[in-house]
């Protein structure tokens, strides 16, 4: 994948973290809009779904950025790569059980 | 004719005894500055070292004047670059009191300040080739990698040229200031990732990358996009404008990278920089012949 790719998938997540963020900060916080929100339960592990992934992709391609600047070594920066890839895939699998499981679908 | 007219042109005087007044006033020596300057040489010395000069200077001397003077008087080993001595070439950009800038273009007495110590290293994230010449092997090696040359698709029409290429103001005023860029080195020095990730192109090589790619003359989009877009390209510029800041030539490189990452995100939806330009007497004679 072309690096414009991954750094414009970074900003596209960054925008959906305010847009899904704010969904999530509505429903816990706002009483009337909370249980509108939450009257779907699917559609708000939907949202809190984008949330982790969009939140995750961004925060660790921010890493993969930090490493490939510190250890500019080209080998490096393939390995750096995967391992974030891999890391970052893991997390999400795991976050999306912790989700499911708070929101009473498992 | 215009002999003549060189000949009739005399100074009048009063004018004359003025600019020789102020000329001598420039170059009076008016206070003594401490030089401090790094000694290096990677071949001999096992550690840099800090040697000091002191000099008397007139309000008009330079750094690099200053230099010349120390070299020829005190210190012949003295390891510096110069050329052109009027800011054109970008040989002596050097570290003056931390900050990059070009040694014949600076006057001591702007550089000291209030102080009267002015600190001459060579410039940051750059090899040291002797004492205040830096090794520009990389940096010439990456403004290559850009392919900083007009790339053309009709390659008859390149080798056998019919005619001037048809530009507009608008055109040619998209990618003017980057042509004004000396290759002096101070921008990469500046630059804050440049100092941890050497294989990063750095903002000369990346603001000549956008200058070719929007001159309407050029079709070698697609033959820098791998070059530009990787790991090491224009995403790693977190727009610090450091590079901005201490160009002597007053070129903005970091605004020539974040337009290059715009550019590579309007090709994702299919925008094209620019209409290919048009060989136009070829034209006008196919049009006729047509």
């Amino acid at each position: 994948m072309r690096e414009s790719t991954i750094m414009f998938l970074h900003y596209v997540a960054a925008v959906l973290i305010m847009i899904t963020g704010l969904i999530h900060l509505l429903a816990n916080n706002d009483p009337v809009i909370g249980a509108a929100i939450k009257a779907s339960p699917v559609l708000y592990l939907g949202n809190m779904a984008i949330f982790l992934a969009a939140l995750l992709y961004h925060a660790f391609n921010g890493v993969r950025v930090i490493l490939i600047e510190m250890v500019p070594d080209r080998c490096w920066t393939k390995w750096i790569s995967w391992a974030i890839l891999i890391v970052g895939i893991v997390t999400y699998a795991v976050g999306l059980q912790v989700l499911m499981v708070a929101l009473g679908f498992a | 004719m215009a002999s003549e007219e060189a000949k009739e042109y005399v100074l009048p005087p009063e004018v004359l005894e003025e600019t020789v007044k102020a000329s001598e006033e420039l170059w009076k020596p008016v206070r003594k500055i401490k030089f401090r300057i790094y000694k290096y040489n990677p071949r001999k010395d096992y550690a840099p070292h800090w040697e000091e000069h002191e000099l008397e200077v007139s309000r008009g001397m330079t750094v690099l004047d200053a230099l010349l003077i120390i070299k020829g008087e005190t210190d012949h080993s003295l390891g510096i670059r110069y050329s052109c001595r009027m800011g054109l070439c970008g040989s002596c950009a050097m570290m003056i009191n931390g900050k990059q800038m070009l040694a014949c273009q600076t006057r001591v007495l702007e550089a000291a300040g209030s102080g009267d110590v002015v600190e001459l290293r060579p410039l940051d994230n750059f090899p040291v080739e002797r004492d205040l010449a830096a090794d520009f092997t990389s940096f010439f090696e990456k403004h290559r990698a850009v392919k900083p040359w007009i790339i053309r698709n009709d390659e008859v029409e390149l080798n056998n040229p019919t005619g001037p290429y048809k530009q507009t103001v608008d055109e040619y005023a998209r990618y003017y200031q980057f042509t004004d860029c000396i290759k002096c080195g101070a921008c990469l020095s500046a630059c804050p990732t440049a100092a941890t990730d050497y294989e990063y192109l750095g903002p000369q090589a990346l603001a000549q990358a956008y200058r070719y790619i929007v001159d309407t003359r050029d079709d070698g989009l697609d033959v820098r996009i791998p070059i530009v877009d990787t790991e090491h390209g224009c995403w790693r510029c977190h727009f610090a404008a450091s590079c901005s800041d201490v160009c002597p030539r007053g070129v903005d490189p970091a605004q020539g990278i974040q337009l290059l990452k715009k550019l590579l995100i309007k090709r994702k939806f299919g925008l094209k920089p620019h209409k290919p330009a048009e060989a136009l007497p070829a034209k006008v004679k196919a049009e006729k012949e047509g």
